[in-house]
């Protein structure tokens, strides 16, 4: 059978290579389905991953409390923090609150590090800078109305607290203490300096606070303290999320991790909605480019029916016919399939760079399933107009005009 | 004679004509359809991205600020309202119809069980009527969707329109595991200038420091507090476009636009021109975005539009290249047919002429079948996805009657010149 | 000499078209028979009949004393596979395959493809040196010959020509006829349809149809076994 094999592989390749106009014609349509297929399945596989990462901008959709009475203690945060892995864990910023007076008024400081904050809290619109050293402050444009206070201006922030005989005021640089007269509890002013570097605008309840680095917190106080919350951005959906969650809380670590359902709940379900849009747009797509595939493969051939009752004419039988037609369309729709799953990757690619600025994901198993797609779907599409095409009558199609 | 040939055709070879028509329906309808649901997509996430709540909240002009701070004793020193009266101002702006909900917030503390508690009296489910210049504004608006992520984990919604004579009250789920709280429990409640009896409809958790809060209805926290028609701040969400550079020209400072800018500005739904309409409408209040939900909504909605662009772009091409494709390979089979009429004597023009004018024929044919199902494509993904239909746009029309005969005629005209080429015995000894 | 083909009392009816009405034909082994009459005179039907591409409405074929006319298409196809061989007016080759892949697929269907038997076909014609050309680099009257080459690859009973020169010149038409002669004196049973009396007056037999009847069926007086001028 050796030789009639090859005689076959010779048939088919003849076919293939010297009716080139025409074999280009079925393979671009070919190429142009398995590029739209392979194309739109990488990019709707990256669509989670890189919308989750745009989502980011509605910020921390993690916090950390304190378990329990206390603070979260920077040993403990980072051990939390590890939880997530580094891929999906954008930033997090740790908080801790004060209370100070400023101009008499009471106002909350937050101490917070600066370089993190955007990471959790992108949409600060800061006017003037981020305060970059020690001594800057950013102040929330609220305080900032109530107390008059405008960027570039200097301010001093009045930390007062209890002085009792475990009191090491060897730490207090200057004080003078005072005496209630009316509890009879020593207190003793603490000040530090602060120059206004921006005024922070949010639109929302951030603007009612002042915010230091963590340092000038501890300077102010004089107290090294853990934080009373940490916010954390997290790059994933909401279950993966909450399994992560119950983990922290199931740990002995000393926090306690919440999910901000605002921003997580209506994640996911913005994601599903975008994911089953990409899907469904997807799906009647290649709905589409399947069936244009298929007319396609249908006129290439219906074209050749003269050939396929000379065949019959010479002996050959309707299922040898039937086995050369459909290798031919086996090996356009492989060859296809191959050159769209190239195709297909760079526009997923350019797609990715162009909206989201980031390479997408290679998914090395999506290029045998778009080869197999492309050779099932041309496979199909030859199959329907072969069988009809080998019922011709030799007789007929070869006496004709 | 001309009109009989392409009559002749169409009888003769109507199963090629069916085959490229069907085959420019598809390629027309992918265009149908993606265009459309790329124009519509904005709207749709717009509305989707809603459930991240309000993005603008209003404020009295000078409102005084140190209260609702962490830890801050005595927080309610506010003493700047805005008049409940004026809350239906909010639907006759220019962008009225883009305000999809809103809802007045009032807070306040309250001592439950000698401890001190948050509460917050909104509406839940209002039906509010307003009546300007003798034309009347009516809205059903309220929390509930304000608030699409609370977990409802016992009881359900306050319902305001049920009138049982009770004053009801959610509670959120830490407080009520701090107090041992169920629905269908009586709270007693004291503010500052009453006291009053709740019945607790629904326990939600919201995963946020509203977990420890009562909310309730404005018109108890407003006898509780003896504020009567008195409104401290409105949470407003609104469909919004994302901002681009007059916007953040204008954000800065409205009256540094010019004429034209301004009114641009002004008649385009940027979230800064909203604020502006609203402070316009009550003058005693003022309108900010909330940072967090406005800019993200802008990205999210421009990477959104981005990708569906391309996504169509490329679907246009797939489109656009079966057409050709079919269309050429249609041409190039009439070969012998093509020949004859030049051996006969018809001239290169004649015959371009007439094959032009068929798959003209054909291809409006099929464009016009393609649309229709393209409509109902459209139609699919947009009530699959967003339950809702999308919008045809006119314009899809035309683009997609001006695409397939550009194509039409790109995938046939060299086609037809490579076929003139051929001297016509070649095409007709040459045999198969 | 013994009988190749026996058609009895064949009828092909198309709706009320009587192509063939009632037709009575032998054929003896190694004879070459010309088969001749106008357009629509059944010429092709009963070209198809004996070629085993079609049945008869009613009738007996008997092919080498086998009863064809009840077969099913498949054996049909397999019987004449094996027996004929087939020369069209349009010579039908395959266009993406050259002269010797053309002659080797009527090898494929028949049993094994042999490249070397292929050429030595082609070399029967002349057209060995022409082997690796492709159709449309050949002239109609090669394009014949490799036409041919192929019907007759298989060695079979009968070879089947449908109007052979139809399409060809007077310098090709006679070469394609000098190959005719040659597989006649090979003891190659021939017949050849055609409307042309030059070519079926060079064949044994004549027969003529007219209306789907035979009217006359008689010897050929003029028939030579010399080959004429050789090209």
């Amino acid at each position: 059978m050796n030789k009639k094999h090859r005689m076959f592989i010779r048939m088919v390749m003849a076919s293939l290579v010297r009716r080139r106009s025409r074999m280009i014609v079925a393979l671009l349509a070919v190429v142009v389905g398995a590029t739209i297929l392979s194309g739109l399945e990488m990019i709707y596989y990256d669509v989670p991953r890189q919308m989750s990462a745009q989502f980011r901008s509605y910020g921390a959709n993690v916090i950390f409390t304190p378990s329990g009475e206390g603070y979260i203690r920077p040993e403990d945060l980072e051990k939390g923090a590890a939880q997530f892995s580094s891929e999906e864990l954008e930033g997090y910023t740790p908080y801790r609150y004060e209370n100070t007076k400023i101009h008499n008024m009471p106002v909350t400081l937050a101490g917070i590090d600066f370089d993190s904050v955007l990471k959790t809290s992108p949409y600060w619109h800061i006017s003037g800078s981020m305060p970059s050293l020690d001594g800057e402050t950013l102040v929330g444009a609220k305080v900032a109305e109530s107390l008059g206070i405008k960027e570039g201006d200097d301010i001093t922030a009045v930390n007062t607290f209890e002085v009792t005989s475990e009191t090491d005021t060897s730490d207090i640089p200057s004080y003078e203490l005072y005496t209630d007269p009316e509890s009879g509890e020593t207190y003793c002013d603490h000040e530090l300096d602060l120059h206004v570097s921006g005024i922070l605008e949010t639109g929302g309840s951030e603007e009612e606070y002042i915010y230091v680095s963590l340092k000038d917190a501890a300077a102010l106080t004089i107290s090294e303290r853990g934080y009373d919350i940490v916010e954390l951005s997290v790059a994933a959906m909401q279950d993966e999320l909450s399994e992560t969650v119950e983990k922290i809380n199931g740990s002995s670590v000393g926090l306690s991790a919440k999910l901000v359902k605002r921003v997580t709940a209506s994640e996911s379900t913005v994601l599903t909605k975008l994911q089953s849009l990409v899907f469904i747009v997807t799906s009647v797509v290649l709905v589409l480019t399947m069936i244009c595939v298929a007319t396609t493969m249908t006129a290439v051939i219906t074209e050749r029916r003269k050939e396929i009752g000379l065949r019959k004419a010479l002996g050959a039988l309707n299922s040898s016919i039937i086995a050369e037609f459909m290798s031919e369309g086996l090996v356009l729709g492989g060859f296809g399939g191959v050159i769209g799953s190239v195709f297909g990757y760079y526009f997923a690619q350019f797609v990715s760079m162009n909206v989201f600025s980031s390479s997408i994901t290679f998914r090395p198993l999506l290029i045998p399933i778009t080869i197999a797609a492309s050779v099932l779907v041309t496979g199909l599409a030859c199959l329907i107009p072969i069988r009809s095409a080998v019922d011709v009558d030799p007789a007929l199609v070869l006496k004709g005009e | 004679m001309f009109f009989r040939m392409v009559r002749g055709t169409f009888a003769r070879q109507w199963k090629k004509m069916l085959m490229i028509a069907v085959t420019v329906a598809l390629g027309a309808s992918i265009a149908t359809a993606m265009l459309n649901v790329m124009l519509g997509v904005g709207d749709k996430i717009n509305e989707e991205l809603k459930t991240y709540g309000s993005n603008v909240t209003v404020v009295p002009q000078s409102e005084a600020v140190i209260s609702k701070l962490y830890n801050v004793e005595n927080g309610d020193v506010q003493t700047e309202f805005i008049s409940q009266d004026k809350l239906g101002e909010l639907l006759t702006i220019f962008w009225a119809n883009n305000i999809t909900d809103f809802a007045p917030v009032n807070d306040t503390t309250v001592t439950l069980d000698s401890s001190e508690v948050k509460l917050v009296g909104t509406w839940f489910n209002h039906h509010m009527e307003f009546v300007k210049k003798g034309t009347t504004y009516q809205r059903d608006t309220g929390i509930i969707n304000l608030r699409s992520w609370w977990d409802i984990e016992e009881g359900g919604w306050l319902d305001e329109q049920q009138s049982s004579g009770d004053e009801y009250a959610m509670v959120g789920s830490q407080l009520a595991k701090d107090k041992g709280i169920s629905a269908g429990d009586t709270l007693r409640v004291k503010g500052e200038n009453g006291e009053e009896e709740l019945v607790v409809a629904g326990v939600f958790e919201s995963g946020d420091d509203e977990d420890d809060c009562i909310y309730t209805t404005l018109s108890a926290e407003q006898r509780l507090t003896g504020t009567n028609d008195l409104i401290k701040k409105v949470e407003v969400s609104a469909i919004t476009s994302p901002d681009d550079e007059l916007a953040v020209k204008a954000a800065r400072n409205p009256s540094l636009l010019s004429g034209d800018e301004y009114d641009l500005w002004y008649c385009t739904a940027y979230v800064s021109s909203i604020c502006f309409q609203i402070q316009e409408a009550i003058p005693e209040a003022s309108a900010s975005a909330v940072r967090q939900i406005a800019d993200s909504e802008g990205k999210i909605l421009e990477k959104t539009q981005l990708l569906m662009t391309l996504i169509t772009f490329l679907s246009l091409l797939g489109a656009t290249l079966g057409i050709s494709n079919l269309v050429t390979s249609g041409v190039m089979e009439r070969s012998a047919e093509l020949a004859l009429l030049k051996a006969v004597g018809a001239k290169n023009g004649q015959i371009t002429l007439l094959v032009l004018t068929e798959i003209t024929i054909t291809s409006i044919i099929g464009a016009a079948a393609g649309y229709f199902m393209g409509y109902a494509f459209a139609q699919i993904i947009g009530q699959t996805v967003f339950s809702s239909s999308i919008e045809m746009s006119g314009m899809v029309a035309f683009i997609v009657v001006v695409l397939v005969i550009a194509v039409t005629l790109v995938g046939s005209i060299p086609a037809v010149r490579m076929l003139l080429r051929l001297r016509p015995s070649e095409v007709l000894h040459g045999g198969h | 000499m013994s009988k190749l083909l026996e058609l009895k009392n064949i009828s092909k009816v198309y709706g009320d078209l009587h192509a063939l009405d009632n037709v009575c034909l032998s054929v003896d082994k190694g004879e070459w028979i010309a088969i001749m009459g106008p357009s629509g005179s059944g010429k092709s039907t009963m070209m198809n009949i004996i070629g085993c591409m079609d049945k008869p409405s009613t009738g007996q074929v008997i092919f080498d004393g086998k009863d064809i006319s009840k077969e099913s298409r498949r054996k049909l196809t397999e019987f004449h596979r094996d027996k004929i061989g087939l020369v069209f007016q349009q010579f039908h080759l395959i266009n993406y395959l050259n002269a010797v892949e053309n002659v080797m697929v009527a090898q494929y269907y028949h049993s094994m493809p042999d490249e070397k038997e292929a050429l030595e076909a082609l070399e029967r014609v002349g057209l060995k040196d022409r082997a690796k050309h492709l159709p449309s680099q050949l002239s109609g009257g090669e394009q014949q010959r490799v036409c041919i080459a192929r019907a007759l690859i298989n060695s079979p009973e009968l070879i089947l020509a449908d109007e052979p020169t139809g399409n060809l010149d007077e310098a090709n038409e006679n070469i394609v006829l000098d190959i005719f002669r040659q597989l006649h004196k090979e003891g190659t049973s021939l017949v050849v349809v055609t409307h042309d009396p030059e070519v079926g007056e060079v064949a044994q037999r004549i027969v003529r149809l007219e209306h789907g009847k035979i009217v006359s069926d008689k010897k050929n007086e003029q028939f030579s076994e010399q080959q004429e001028v050789s090209l």
